[in-house]
């Protein structure tokens, strides 16, 4: 296997342009890192996860659906080149493989998948987390893993296209796989109470012991931000709009909506099935850790750490589950 | 006995048309009630829109956006797809206003679940509907005068708020005139000064009455959300079992497809698993009902 | 894709976030700075929306002039050349102070001040104002008068380190979340929160008290709080002493407010008045958060002066987590009064009275003759229009039609001029009535600095192309004072307009474009090595003492009666922003509140037989409005509460134009009302 350090990296990346969209965290002007092209900006690779969510790449804020002249719909063209993402955590890699499926069931979200299709997902871990803290490895749900062992990135092929951008990469030794295999034995030995806490909140909500007022006290502290949805890598609630864009021409649009709004379920006659603040502060965590569970199997959080960071008054999934497990067990 | 979901026969390609309108033609329009027009739309390419009974459309109208519309016509009536509209806002007020036989517009479905009329059959009947309800109802109810022989006894409750917000007039007439169907319907209320012979009054009231056969009664209730609850009632009073009860829900709805997220029920997407439901599916979700 | 760091056009926190556009140019999302001071990596809704409606398709893109009565498309040469003739024109006929200009809390600070220059320097007026006289005028004159400065004393982050906050008249998770959910966090630590305000705001539920006090009795409330104070020897007597004066005086005033007599005024318990009063006075570092439950009253800058004392005598100032903090509404309302954009100062708070003032002005702008007495406000210009004194108004991004209070005397008034001039980025109720109307450019088109509610000068930045042929509002001034004549207006940069403004202003004197950098400089900054302040009156006030302002409790001009029974007041909610152009734009904002509407008590509805969403009329002696009722507990019984961000359910057809005698701010907050359920 290969190591790379940060400038065999970045040529490896520039390399691969040819192929793809490249997107790598960069440097934004005030030190926040977030993901852009390599001429946007300084990259920075190391630094933990990014602030914004990565799966943005492929669901953007706001997103053209189609354009409608007169009775000619244009539906939005895939991307020229296919994207190439690096920068996810193993967590952010669990999250995008769940909006994959949720994307891909049932009816197929063409939206989407145009731009997720033949992607390229380059997840980092190892000890490249903010002041070094060693970050989990992946589970192998992406197509290509760089490990950083505190010096080098070990890069890890998990698929056929990781395998040929592999080969396509600049630079980098030569390694054994010493270092990874340490890399691995410390990455299993992270903690894991963080999953226990939100796997025992996620049964006391499918065993509905978390009563009424317990909502209404957490909603009480919700500002309705709404942060929380839009930096959720799983989240995937959208709103669609219509803009003109000149005469019998139409863009019609999808915006990321929140389930933490009133408007987000009111119905024409006004009547509201999520009509208090409660029942939405509800929705947010039942959603993520009873009703995914029961739809596909699996909670819809993977613990990327985003929406306790983002919420105002701190009441991120996190903090919330402590909050329950400590009242109801 | 859950309903699947089906996918309609158009999105072969998904990839490329699940946000795609396709265009219509509207053939006519009639006014039902001073708030509520009935309007028939065509397919462009004159195929059949492949609907049941039960699912809904989104109509859309560039410019102004999408919204769900219950089909309120059954394809054994013909290939054309009619559906009953209540003006409350932006889309269905444009439909209403902005929208002339002959206009062009869009729609993408239909979409849903449909009504179980395999599972209806040889079954009695109790089809009960309030208000808007009657749209879908209504699709059901053509589709079971088309098959009448495949049913048993067949009972129509509707219940509207006063005598002109009443739908489908003519058809009501003939529903209550003939021997093949039970048809009962009133109105909660009525405006000093009208004409008026009918029942006035809850359409609970209509339920007690009623000689119901638990073992081989089936029974829809379509209607605003507070009516459910009451309905129930009285049909638990009657001792229907709940796994003999059909319900369709109602939510806000964007996508129509199980995408946008505006109309799940815990973990069940009203558009796509709904918005026909067995009630058993759904009568212990928080919020459904 | 682009990402370009910008600061929040909404509300005066001053969150920093990055405007994200894509390879179209075309403005596609927000993402947090998980640097910034303020923001922190966190918004709240509108911050995370602020990208909607700056491509709006209904973005006005070329000038308007009024042709045969109608506004029709026109050049830009042509619609320039049309205002700096009539002006001129306009000037020469009837006057300098025929004329009046309206800056805007919502540009830039380059803005205002090239704003203030152009009616001082080309046209020789002091007719020239802003949205603050509606919001913050009374803090302005109340807390200069007081202690120097009219400013929030601390910081925003001074909030978690309070032991007690006393939020009076702020619904601060609405209004400035950012603030909210710092005090949100406080209290979750441990500080005690007062709530004083008769809605049940959020922060309410989370408070230890609440004190539902009748509308505009703030000063009988603080003065029995101050009463228990002093009876219960809870004040800071070496504070007094050591820093501030006239307190004698003040202590007999208070001295006739035993918390009964409050209890009586207010319509609390005297027990809650003895609570809240120990409460505070007892707390290590205890803070005031005011906003314009405080300041729009006929008696607003008294109700400022009395949070102002009850601070001094427990002397919480000049540390972390104290201090007297009035939220500004705008994004840059704060900015707009520094820069001078206020009919008697110019930039700096400097007296246009003062003649050495004057000269360092004329001799820097190279002028003569700046005019010496202070000119007229928003409100007052409206009225001398309405008399036919006032000729001609030069508006920049407002939209007194909606904003400023009984729209019928507005329409009079505007309607009435000579000469009307509007820039603006959207169709407003103002354009309508405007001879030239200008498109200008929106925040995100734009460099330039806003200046936060804690004086922090921040930097906006151009994430993408003017739309249209809009054009921003500094090059638009700019090219007025050209064609008016004046050589003194030429910059190729908003950077060189600020470097002006340090020149010839005190507290701005260090800051510059690079100085402010990514996270922005908080004033008072008097040169380019200070680092700035976030904390005033540290040691000492600014202006030397504190003075105690000795205030009686005087009651709203306009009680309920047997016609009118209901106490009305207006104000924001959290899904828009004040005249609605821009959060009625924005696809989610305005999902979540589409329609006029009015707090009715669930008790009162309930005798009135008015249902939740209902449509209802709300009328007063000015006007009657439709609106969706909306019934809940939130407002007590007895009072009303109507947001102003709707056209088409103004809620300022129906407020009074009664004005505070010293800061000429209208009393938004107090009218008498009656409701009725529409057939
Ligand atoms: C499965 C299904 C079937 C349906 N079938 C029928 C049918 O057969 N016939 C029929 O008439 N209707 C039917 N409806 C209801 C219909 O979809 C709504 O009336 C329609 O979506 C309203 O759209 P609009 O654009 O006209 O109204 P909108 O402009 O969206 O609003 C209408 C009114 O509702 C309120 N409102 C709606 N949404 C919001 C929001 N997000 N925020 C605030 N206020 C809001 C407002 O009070 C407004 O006056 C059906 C709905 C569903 C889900
Ligand atoms: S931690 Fe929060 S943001 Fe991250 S996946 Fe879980 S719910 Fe979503
Ligand atoms: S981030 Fe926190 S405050 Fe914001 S909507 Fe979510 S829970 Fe509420
Ligand atoms: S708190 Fe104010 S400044 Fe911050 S995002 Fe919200 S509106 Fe903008
Ligand atoms: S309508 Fe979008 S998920 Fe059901």
């Amino acid at each position: 296997m290969k190591a790379y350090d940060e400038t065999d990296l970045a040529l490896s990346f520039q390399a691969l342009g040819a192929d793809y969209d490249v997107r790598v965290p960069i440097l934004l002007s005030d030190g926040t890192r977030s993901l852009g092209r390599l001429e946007e900006g300084k990259m920075a690779l190391a630094g933990g996860k990014l602030g914004a969510k990565p799966t943005s790449v492929f669901f953007p804020q706001m997103d053209l659906v189609f354009q409608q002249k007169g009775t000619n719909v244009r539906m939005q063209a895939p991307p020229s080149k296919p994207l190439m993402v690096v920068g996810l955590t193993a967590q952010d890699a669990d999250c995008l493989a769940f909006l994959d499926r949720f994307f891909s069931t049932n009816f197929k979200d063409d939206l989407y998948r145009q731009k997720r299709m033949n992607s390229a997902v380059v997840v980092l871990s190892g000890k490249c987390g903010r002041d070094g803290e060693m970050l989990r490895l992946s589970s192998g749900n992406c197509d290509l893993e760089l490990v950083f062992d505190g010096d080098r990135y070990l890069a890890l092929a998990h698929s056929q296209t990781g395998k040929a951008m592999a080969e396509k990469m600049k630079g980098g030794l030569e390694t054994d796989e010493i270092s990874l295999g340490r890399l691995q034995r410390e990455s299993k030995a992270l903690p894991d109470d963080e999953l226990k806490l939100l796997q025992r909140a996620s049964s006391l909500l499918l065993d509905n012991k978390v009563p009424e007022d317990f909502w209404v006290d957490i909603s009480n502290r919700c500002i309705a931000c709404t942060a929380c949805n839009l930096a959720c890598p799983t989240c995937n609630c959208f709103d669609v709009f219509d803009w003109k864009c000149g005469d019998s021409c139409v863009n019609r649009y999808r915006l990321w909506d929140s389930c933490q709004l009133d408007g987000f379920m009111r119905e024409a006659s006004g009547h509201n099935p999520m009509g208090t603040e409660a029942l939405r502060t509800r929705r947010r965590i039942h959603h993520k850790l009873a009703a995914d569970v029961i739809r596909w199997g699996q909670m819809g959080c993977f613990l990327c750490g985003r929406c306790d960071e983002v919420c105002p008054t701190g009441i991120g999934i996190k903090a919330v589950s402590r909050e329950m497990v400590e009242k109801y067990g | 006995m859950s309903i699947t979901v089906e996918k309609q026969a158009d999105l072969k390609d998904p990839q490329e048309a699940l946000y795609r309108p396709l265009l219509c033609k509207m053939v006519s329009v009639k006014e039902l009630t001073p708030t509520e027009k009935l309007f028939r739309l065509e397919r462009l390419d004159g195929r059949p829109f492949g609907h049941r009974p039960g699912q809904f459309v989104q109509v859309s109208i560039p410019g102004i956006g999408e919204a769900p519309i219950s089909v309120s016509s059954s394809p054994s009536r013909g290939s054309y797809l009619e559906l009953g509209v209540r003006r409350t806002g932006v889309l269905t007020g444009a439909l209403h206003e902005m929208i002339q036989p002959g206009d062009v517009i869009g729609f993408r479905g239909p979409f849903g679940t449909y009504f179980d009329v395999d599972a209806m059959k040889g079954r009695d009947l109790i089809l009960i509907s309030g208000g808007c309800g009657l749209a879908p109802m209504r699709a059901l109810i053509q589709y079971i005068e088309d098959h009448r022989d495949q049913y048993g006894k067949v009972t129509i409750l509707y219940g509207a708020k006063s005598p002109i917000d009443i739908l489908y007039k003519d058809e009501l007439a003939q529903w209550v005139t003939s021997t093949q169907l039970n048809c009962q319907y009133t109105v909660d209320d009525v405006p000093e000064g009208t004409c008026w012979d009918a029942n006035v009054g809850l359409i609970t009231q209509l339920i007690p009455p009623l000689d119901i056969d638990p073992a081989r009664s089936l029974a829809v209730i379509v209607g605003p959300p507070i009516m459910y609850r009451f309905v129930l009632q009285e049909l638990k009073k009657k001792n229907l079992p709940i796994n003999q009860i059909i319900v369709s829900l109602e939510r806000y709805m964007k996508c129509g497809v199980g995408k946008c997220g505006h109309c799940t029920i815990e973990h069940l997407y009203c558009c796509m698993d709904g918005p026909v439901f067995w009630l058993n599916d759904v009568i212990n979700l928080a919020g459904a009902l | 894709m682009k990402r370009v760091l910008t600061t929040c056009t909404y509300c005066g926190v001053g969150c920093g976030f990055y405007l994200v556009s894509n390879d179209e140019g075309q403005l596609v999302g927000v993402e947090a700075s998980r640097e910034h001071p303020v923001a922190q990596g966190q918004l709240c809704v509108k911050g995370w929306n602020a990208f909607q409606f700056v491509q709006h398709p209904d973005r006005l893109k070329q000038p308007l002039i009024r042709r045969n009565g109608q506004l029709s498309p026109a050049f830009w040469d042509e619609s320039m050349k049309t205002i700096a003739g009539r002006l001129k024109e306009i000037q020469r006929k009837h006057g300098n102070d025929s004329i009046a200009f309206f800056a805007s809390a919502k540009t830039s600070n380059e803005e205002n001040y090239l704003m203030m220059k152009l009616a001082r320097a080309v046209f020789k007026t002091n007719n020239v104002d802003h949205c603050a006289r509606l919001c913050h005028a009374s803090t302005v004159v109340g807390l200069a008068q007081m202690f120097g400065s009219g400013a929030m004393t601390n910081s925003i982050s001074c909030v978690e380190q309070a032991d007690c906050i006393l939020v009076i008249g702020s619904n601060t998770t609405e209004q400035h979340p950012l603030i909210g959910s710092r005090i949100v966090k406080a209290v979750r630590k441990g500080a005690k929160l007062i709530v004083a305000d008769n809605r049940k705001i959020r922060l309410a539920r989370l408070a230890g008290l609440h004190i539902r006090h009748r509308n505009g009795t703030d000063v009988a409330l603080l003065n029995s709080m101050m009463n228990v104070i002093i009876r219960e020897g809870l004040e800071n007597k070496e504070f007094i002493a050591d820093r501030t004066e006239k307190y004698e005086e003040f202590r007999k005033v208070v001295e006739k407010y035993p918390p009964e007599k409050g209890a009586s005024i207010c319509g609390v318990t005297a027990e809650e008045i003895v609570q809240a009063a120990r409460i505070y006075a007892q707390a290590k570092n205890a803070m005031i958060v005011y906003s314009m439950g405080i300041t729009q009253h006929t008696h607003g800058v008294d109700n400022v002066r009395s949070c102002g004392n009850l601070a001094m005598l427990t002397g919480n100032y000049g540390r972390p987590g104290v201090g007297v903090n009035p939220l500004r509404g705008q994004n840059n309302v704060q900015g707009a009064c520094d820069m001078g954009a206020l009919p008697n100062v110019f930039s700096g708070y400097q007296a246009v009275t003062d003649a050495a003032i004057r000269q360092k002005f004329e001799k820097a702008w190279g002028v003569e003759g700046l005019p010496d007495t202070p000119g007229l406000a928003v409100t007052t210009a409206l009225d001398a229009a309405a008399e036919g004194k006032l000729k001609a108004l030069y508006i920049m991004g407002e939209n007194p039609m909606m904003s400023d209070p009984d729209q019928n005397h507005v329409r009079k008034a505007l309607e009435n001029l000579e000469f009307l001039a509007v820039q603006d980025i959207f169709e407003t109720p103002t354009t309508q009535l405007a001879h030239v109307v200008l498109p200008a450019t929106s925040w995100a088109e734009k460099d330039g600095t806003f200046t936060s509610t804690e004086r922090r000068v921040q930097r906006i930045r151009t994430a993408i192309e003017p739309v249209g042929e809009s054009r921003p509002d500094w090059r638009i001034l700019c090219d007025v004072a050209m064609l008016a004549g004046y050589g003194g207006m030429k910059y190729d940069s908003p950077k060189e307009i600020l470097d002006e403004v340090a020149s010839v202003t005190p507290s701005y004197g260090g800051i510059t474009f690079e100085r402010i950098g990514q996270f922005g400089l908080q004033w008072p900054c008097p040169n380019k090595e200070h680092a700035g302040t976030p904390i005033l009156h540290v040691g000492k006030f600014t202006r030397g003492k504190g003075v105690f302002a000795a205030v009686d409790y005087r009651p709203s001009v306009e009680l309920p009666d047997d016609e009118y029974p209901y106490v009305l007041s207006t104000g924001r909610i959290y899904f828009h922003y004040h005249t609605g152009t821009m959060t009625r734009r924005s696809k989610l904002l305005d999902r979540e509140e589409r329609f006029p509407f009015v707090e009715v008590n669930e008790n009162d509805a309930r005798r009135l037989k008015i249902r939740d969403r209902q449509w209802v009329c709300v009328s007063t002696r000015r006007g009657e409005v439709k609106a969706q009722a909306r019934v809940a507990d939130v407002v007590p019984p007895g009072v009303l509460f109507m947001p102003f961000h709707f056209e088409e359910g103004a809620a300022n057809v129906l407020t009074i134009n009664a004005l505070d005698p010293e800061a000429k701010i209208p009393e938004f907050k107090v009218c008498a009302a009656a409701i009725r359920s529409t057939p």
